[in-house]
């Protein structure tokens, strides 16, 4: 009995030693045969299946490269962690946020602002892609685009006589009419905290002015000052929504909108497949928050979705940068911007989906603006601040916790 | 025998939490290749956030509430099946059934209960606090986490006080049927004397399990609304994961480890004095 645990114990450890170096076996393994083996790293589980065909294709192209798919759940978290492990996979695809931002900043990635493939990219997508991790190099390729807008369901404004708001007061006139109808203007999903962050961001990307961040930094301003007036008026929208709001999560709104148990929708693009999930002959269109009086400057917010990063310590960089650059090829970027549903970072591929159609002013102008929150560190939780602002609607207590947070967080580092 | 076991405690434990106490004298953030050491900042800083203590008054408010409820359902649990029923097996085995199942299912679950099934009901009925879902609710969401929590953990202690009752001889439950105790009697002058050191066990585990919550809040809120029912487990996962705070929050695993192992100590002290005096 002794003698068998032992050796169960002893098995266990040789195994996980094997386990440890298995990568290592692995790619001489592939290089001797001929084949290179690339890891694809990236953090859309919905795009899985896009990209296998696409990776299917390219292999066929490129017989001595494999292209593995990786995209695990959490990919976030999972990069961090194998980043801190020294193990990063060849290429990361993942959107300009915190995560590309900090991993930019610790210096895993190679420096691709000399890439020729920069310049078919939207100069607006290069820029946040700069903005976003603070530093003067570019790092990666945008790829796709996100927009944050508001969807709506064109029956029920067809039946109210409602025609798409352009400036503040026509939006809270609208929910006023939707509601004395008897109707739900906006279903709020509250339970799940990021789901406040759409609709905040598109108030606070409009009011906070140009260099916020850069004041705020120096210390010239402070959330208390610069954010009252897209607070104000979250907290406003608040009052147009149904009973349960704070019990409702994200995947309950999808499916409630669908049906057509609200008019309006304060989400973004990407909640679009969902929503046709659950009800695929839903008339919906979609518009840019019109959050100030003048809809001129109304800006759409529209973020880096999806970016290509070649990390530093990739063995095989070129077969890397040749995955890459197939991608960005026009029939390629174009499958995928059809299959996802997605906005393209490549200068003249737009989207042809109909739905989309009332963002096409907004890109044609280029009156774009990225997402405020990912200049916010993740330390400060601004989702659940949020998610507190809903309950207790006190927007000066929320402004000076925002103040206090980001010092404490400035002050840790 | 021992020196495979001592080997792979030391590696997949022991090393890794002096790395922890390690780190928590330095400014890594988790992810770059440098790092300054910093002294105690992390701790003096971890003293000044009220996003922390506001987690230990939850979790030990969530925990001394969850402690002491399963061990009164446990017990009474098995006190019930411990009497001549029928299908004596079948319940036991029921009874056990959620301490099999894993917490994210048993969530999602009770999450679909909460967010679906109570609303309709105390619509129906014309309950007003039950016609939204609890989780939902700043003031109730760490009720529906303790419902869960206590469902799931029952199973455990049920199975140790079962354990325990096999323990008592049967000729003191005969001696005190010829006094004629009640049923009161006997729980309240044998079995329950006669189990104490279940007890003890069984409230020093559960203690420490509901210190340490993680997946039923994973599950059930995600530390929401707002920061309400956000755990230590919690804060430290997030702040120092997805926070980019690393350094940071290992001074708060560093400081909760000391909390729990005392809270532990004390309890078996406490209680072990009370197993002596029976």
């Amino acid at each position: 009995m002794k003698k068998a645990l032992a050796l169960v114990m002893s098995s266990a450890l040789t195994f996980s030693l094997l386990t440890a170096c298995g990568n290592k076996t692995e790619q001489n393994a592939s290089e001797s045969g001929g084949k290179v083996k690339i890891e694809f790293f990236h953090y859309k589980p919905e795009a899985r299946g896009t990209f296998d065909k696409l990776i299917e294709k390219f292999e066929k192209e490129n017989p001595n490269i494999d292209v593995v798919n990786a995209n695990p759940p959490d990919a976030g978290t999972v990069l961090k962690t194998r980043a801190a492990k020294r193990d990063m996979p060849d290429i990361v695809g993942v959107g300009a946020d915190t995560t590309f931002a900090e991993l930019a900043k610790a210096g895993m990635f190679e420096d691709v602002t000399k890439a020729p493939e920069l310049n078919n990219i939207q100069p607006s997508y290069i820029q946040m892609v700069k903005d976003v991790s603070g530093l003067e190099q570019v790092y990666a390729i945008p790829y796709a685009a996100n927009a944050d807008a508001v969807i709506y369901n064109k029956a029920i404004f067809k039946e109210l006589g409602l025609s798409v708001p352009k400036t503040w007061d026509e939006f809270i006139a609208a929910a006023e009419k939707i509601k004395a109808a008897g109707k739900t203007p906006f279903y709020f999903t509250f339970k799940d905290a990021w789901t406040t962050l759409p609709a905040y961001n598109a108030l606070a990307a409009n009011t906070q002015g140009e260099t916020f961040f850069q004041d705020l930094n120096k210390g010239k301003t402070s959330f208390e000052k610069g954010y009252k007036e897209a607070t104000e008026k979250f907290v406003e929208l608040l009052k147009y929504g149904h009973k349960d709001q704070f019990g409702k999560g994200y995947a309950d709104g999808n499916v409630a909108f669908a049906k057509g148990e609200s008019a309006m929708y304060l989400q973004g693009i990407w909640a679009i497949p969902e929503i046709k999930k659950a009800n695929p002959n839903i008339e919906l269109g979609v518009f840019p928050y019109p959050v100030t009086n003048n809809p001129e400057q109304t800006k759409l917010v529209s973020g880096v979705d999806l970016l290509f990063a070649i990390s530093k310590t990739s063995k095989h960089p070129k077969e890397a940068k040749k995955f890459i650059d197939f991608l960005l090829k026009e029939e390629n970027a174009k499958a995928y911007m059809a299959e996802q549903n997605a906005l393209s970072a490549i200068k003249g591929l737009t989207q042809e989906d109909p739905m989309l159609e009332g963002l096409k002013e907004s890109f044609a102008k280029g009156a774009l603006v990225d997402f405020p929150d990912h200049y916010i560190p993740p330390s400060i939780n601004l989702a659940n601040l949020l998610q507190q602002l809903t309950h207790d609607q006190d927007v000066e207590k929320f402004l000076k916790t925002m103040d206090a947070e980001w010092e404490k967080v400035k002050e840790r580092k | 025998m021992t020196v495979p076991a001592v080997v792979l405690f030391a590696v997949f434990h022991t090393f890794p939490a002096l790395q922890g106490i390690f780190y928590s004298f330095t400014n890594w953030d988790g992810l770059s290749l440098t790092y300054d050491f910093v002294g105690l900042k992390n701790y003096y800083y971890l003293f000044r956030d009220e996003n922390v203590w506001h987690s230990y008054l939850f979790t030990f408010q969530f925990a001394i509430v969850s402690t002491v409820l399963v061990n009164v359902l446990s017990l009474a649990i098995v006190i019930g099946l411990n009497e001549k029923i029928k299908f004596k097996n079948f319940f036991r085995a029921v009874y056990f059934l959620p301490n099999v199942l894993s917490v994210l299912i048993v969530g999602y679950i009770f999450n679909y209960l909460f967010a679906n099934v109570l609303p309709l009901w105390g619509e129906k009925l014309g309950i007003e606090a039950l016609s939204t879902n609890i989780l939902g609710s700043e003031k109730w969401a760490w009720v529906g986490i303790v419902i869960v929590a206590v469902w799931q953990a029952c199973a455990l202690n049920t199975i140790l006080y079962l354990a325990g009752l096999q323990t008592v001889p049967s000729e003191l439950y005969e001696a005190s049927s010829l006094d004629g105790a009640s049923k009161w009697q006997n729980f309240r002058h044998i079995t329950f004397p006669m189990i104490a050191p279940f007890f003890t066990i069984n409230m020093v585990l559960a203690m420490k399990n509901f210190l340490m919550v993680f997946d039923q809040v994973v599950a059930l809120t995600g530390g929401g609304p707002g920061r309400a029912t956000e755990s230590i487990s919690l804060l430290i996962y997030n702040g120092g994961f997805q926070g980019g705070e690393f350094a940071y929050q290992s001074a708060n695993s560093v400081i909760y480890f000391i909390v729990i192992m005392a809270v532990s100590i004390l309890q078996i002290k406490f209680l072990q004095k009370r197993e002596v005096d029976m």
